[in-house]
C-alpha cells in the first residue's frame, strides 16, 4: 500500500517536473506522437504483407512485437533516465541523500526518475500483446495465456536485474557510464524470435545473455511449445536473477559506504 | 543514564591509488595500481547527551565529515563503536534514518526544477508522515525560517541562502531527534548565517533535538554550542566546554590597559603585547593565567592607568592554537 503511493508520489512529482519547462514538454509530446504514429505505419506495413519468420504464426510475431515494445518502453521510461541520474548522483555525492532515506534504495533508484510521455507507448505495447493473442485465435488456450504473462512478467524482472547488476558495478569502478549501453546492446537482439539464430547464439542469448526470457520464451508458453519443467526452470531464472541482482547491489552499497569520502 | 550519541574508539582507513605527476606514470598506473592508507579517523571516543548542541571542529581534512558520515550510516567504519539513540548507523535500519537527518551544506536534495513544496510533499511521503503532522510541523518552520514565500518559487531561481533555508528545513520534516549538520551555513552571507543559526538555536530549544554541527566559521560555533570537539589529522584533540577551552589549551589572560600618557611606556617587560583591532584606544598584552593578578597590581602601582580589563583570549585564536598542537 505504501508502495503504490510512494509509486504514485514519483509519479506526480515526475509529471510536474516534466512540465517546468513549457517548449520542452510540447516538444516532447510532439515527438512521441510522431513515433507512434511511425510504429502504426510500420505495423501496417507488416500487417499488409503477412509473412511467417522463423516458423512463427503472424499473430505470435505481432504479440513478440508487443512484448518487445513492452520491454522497450521499461528501458525508455525507466532505466534510461535512472541510469543518467544514478550517474550522476556517484559523481556529485546526492547518492548519500538516497541511500539515507527510509526507503528500499534499489527501489528508490529505480523509480525516482519516470519518462511520463512514454505512457503511449505502454499502451501500444499492451494493444499489440492483446491484438496478437487475439489474432492467433483458437490455438491458444487460457493457461496458455496465464503462462505467457507469468513469464513475460518473468522476463522484465530478468532484464531489470541485470540493468541493476550493471549499475551497481559503478559503486566499484566509480565511472562507468557505460553500463546502460551495454545493456542495449544485449536487449536489441531479443528483437526477433531467438529460433532465428544458429543454435549456438542461440544458447548464448538464451542463457548467457538471458534477453530472450524476456521476449521469446513467453511467446513460446502461448504457443504452448514449452513443457511444465521449462515453465518452472525459466520462472526460476528470473526469482534466481532478481535474488542475485538484490546481492549484488547490496555490495555495492556496502562497497560505497567503505571507499567514497 | 544512556547517551544519544556514543562513540568508541571509532577508526575509518581510506585506500587512495597514488601516482607520480606525468604520462609515463599515468600508464603505469593504469596497469598496476598503487594504494596508500590514509587513517582520516584514528580511534576516536566522545557521548553526546540528548538536547546537546555540539561544535565540530578541526582543519580540513582532520576527519570531520568522514565522522560525521559514519555516524549517519554512509560509511562503515575500519575499527570501532558508534550508537546513535540505540542503533548501530550503518545498519541503516529505516526506523534509526526517519530519526536523524544529516544536511550537507554543499550537496542538494531538493530537486532542481519543481518548487520546494513538491519535494517536501514527496519526503512527506518517503518518510510516511500523516497529512496532519505534516502540517504542524511545516507550520513550525515555516515560523521560523519564513519558507511561505520561497514555496512557489522552482528550487533553481532561490539565492543560496533561500534555497539552503529550504534544504535545511526539508531534512527537518519528519522532526529527527538527531540532526547532523555539515557546514550548514558555508557560502552564506553574514545575515543568512545569522538566521540559519538563531533557527537551530531555536529548533534544539523547542525540540530538544541532539546537533551535531561542523563548520568553518568560528561564530557559528561560539554562538550556538556550549561545547566543542576538536580532531586534527583524525585524532581527537579536545573535548569539552567551549570555555574552558582556553585554560587548556591557551593558559592565557589578555590585559588591556589605557594609560594617561600612552606612548612613553614600555609595556614589554610585562607581557607579549599583542594587537587588538577592535579596540585601538588601549594598549594588550598577553600573560600567563596564573601571573594575571601579581601582573596587575605591578601595573596599577607603576604606571598611570586609566582603565584596565582583563579578557580570555578570543576563542578563534585559541582554536587556532589547539590545531598547531
Amino acid at each position: 500500500m505504501h508502495t503504490l503511493k510512494l509509486l504514485s508520489s514519483f509519479f506526480k512529482v515526475n509529471v510536474q517536473m516534466s512540465l517546468a519547462y513549457r517548449t520542452d514538454t510540447v516538444v516532447n509530446i510532439l515527438l512521441n506522437l510522431m513515433w507512434l504514429g511511425w510504429e502504426l505505419l510500420s505495423l501496417n506495413i507488416i500487417f499488409s504483407n503477412t509473412t511467417t519468420l522463423g516458423g512463427w504464426g503472424f499473430g505470435e510475431l505481432i504479440a513478440l512485437l508487443g512484448v518487445f515494445r513492452l520491454v522497450n518502453t521499461m528501458m525508455m521510461a525507466l532505466i534510461w533516465p535512472n541510469t543518467e541520474k544514478f550517474n550522476q548522483s556517484i559523481r556529485d555525492g546526492s547518492m548519500d541523500y538516497t541511500i539515507l532515506q527510509p526507503v528500499n534504495s534499489m527501489f528508490l533508484v529505480t523509480f525516482s526518475r519516470i519518462t511520463v510521455w512514454r505512457i503511449w507507448d505502454l499502451i501500444l505495447a499492451i494493444v499489440l500483446i492483446v491484438v496478437g493473442i487475439n489474432i492467433t485465435g483458437d490455438a491458444t488456450t487460457t493457461l496458455n495465456i496465464l503462462t505467457f504473462m507469468l513469464l513475460a512478467t518473468t522476463g522484465t524482472i530478468v532484464i531489470y536485474s541485470l540493468w541493476i547488476v550493471l549499475i551497481a558495478l559503478t559503486f566499484w569502478f566509480t565511472k562507468f557510464d557505460n553500463n546502460v549501453t551495454i545493456l542495449h546492446a544485449l536487449l536489441d537482439s531479443g528483437r526477433y524470435p531467438a529460433t532465428v539464430y544458429p543454435v549456438w547464439l542461440r544458447l548464448i542469448v538464451t542463457f548467457i545473455v538471458p534477453i530472450a526470457v524476456a521476449t521469446t520464451i513467453p511467446l513460446q508458453a502461448l504457443r504452448g511449445d514449452l513443457s511444465p519443467s521449462q515453465v518452472v526452470i525459466f520462472f526460476f531464472v528470473g526469482v534466481f536473477s532478481f535474488i542475485i541482482a538484490t546481492r549484488v547491489w547490496k555490495a555495492g552499497l556496502k562497497q560505497y559506504s567503505g571507499a567514497s569520502s | 543514564m544512556s547517551h544519544t550519541i556514543t562513540v568508541e574508539q571509532l577508526s575509518k582507513t581510506y585506500q587512495v591509488p597514488e601516482r607520480e605527476g606525468g604520462f609515463g606514470a599515468a600508464v603505469r598506473s593504469f596497469f598496476k595500481r598503487k594504494y596508500k592508507d590514509v587513517k582520516a579517523v584514528q580511534q576516536v571516543d566522545f557521548k553526546i547527551e540528548q538536547g546537546e548542541i555540539v561544535g565540530f571542529l578541526g582543519p580540513n581534512g582532520a576527519g570531520k565529515t568522514t565522522t560525521l558520515k559514519m555516524l549517519s550510516g554512509l560509511l562503515h567504519p575500519t575499527g570501532g563503536k558508534a550508537e546513535v539513540l540505540g542503533f548501530t548507523p550503518w545498519e541503516l535500519k529505516p526506523e534509526y534514518l526517519r530519526a536523524m537527518t544529516l544536511v550537507m551544506g554543499q550537496r542538494n536534495r531538493l530537486s532542481w526544477d519543481i518548487p520546494a513544496a513538491d519535494s517536501f510533499l514527496l519526503n512527506q511521503a518517503i518518510y510516511r508522515i500523516p497529512d496532519d503532522e505534516y502540517k504542524q510541523t511545516y507550520k513550525e518552520l515555516d515560523e521560523l525560517l519564513e519558507l511561505d514565500p520561497l514555496m512557489k518559487k522552482p528550487v533553481r531561481n532561490l539565492s543560496l541562502g533561500e534555497r539552503m533555508k529550504c534544504e535545511i528545513a526539508a531534512g527537518l520534516l519528519h522532526r529527527p531527534k538527531v540532526l547532523f549538520l555539515d557546514e550548514p551555513t558555508i557560502g552564506l552571507d553574514i545575515t543568512g548565517q545569522v538566521r540559519i543559526r538563531e533557527f537551530l538555536r531555536e529548533y534544539n530549544k523547542r525540540t530538544g533535538a541532539t546537533i551535531l554541527l561542523t563548520s568553518h566559521y568560528m561564530a557559528d560555533v561560539t554562538a550556538l554550542c556550549e561545547r566543542i570537539i576538536i580532531i586534527h589529522h583524525g585524532q581527537l584533540k579536545y573535548d569539552g566546554g567551549i570555555t574552558d577551552l582556553s585554560h587548556k589549551i591557551a593558559p592565557f589572560k589578555l590585559i588591556g590597559i589605557m594609560l594617561t600618557d600612552a606612548d612613553s611606556h614600555d609595556l614589554s617587560k610585562y607581557g607579549t603585547p599583542v594587537q587588538n583591532e577592535e579596540d585601538a584606544d588601549k594598549k594588550y598584552i598577553q600573560v600567563k593565567a596564573e601571573d594575571v593578578t601579581r601582573i596587575t597590581s605591578k601595573l596599577l602601582a607603576e604606571l598611570p592607568v586609566h582603565d584596565i580589563t582583563i579578557t580570555d583570549p578570543p576563542i578563534e585564536d585559541v582554536i587556532e592554537q589547539a590545531f598547531n598542537q
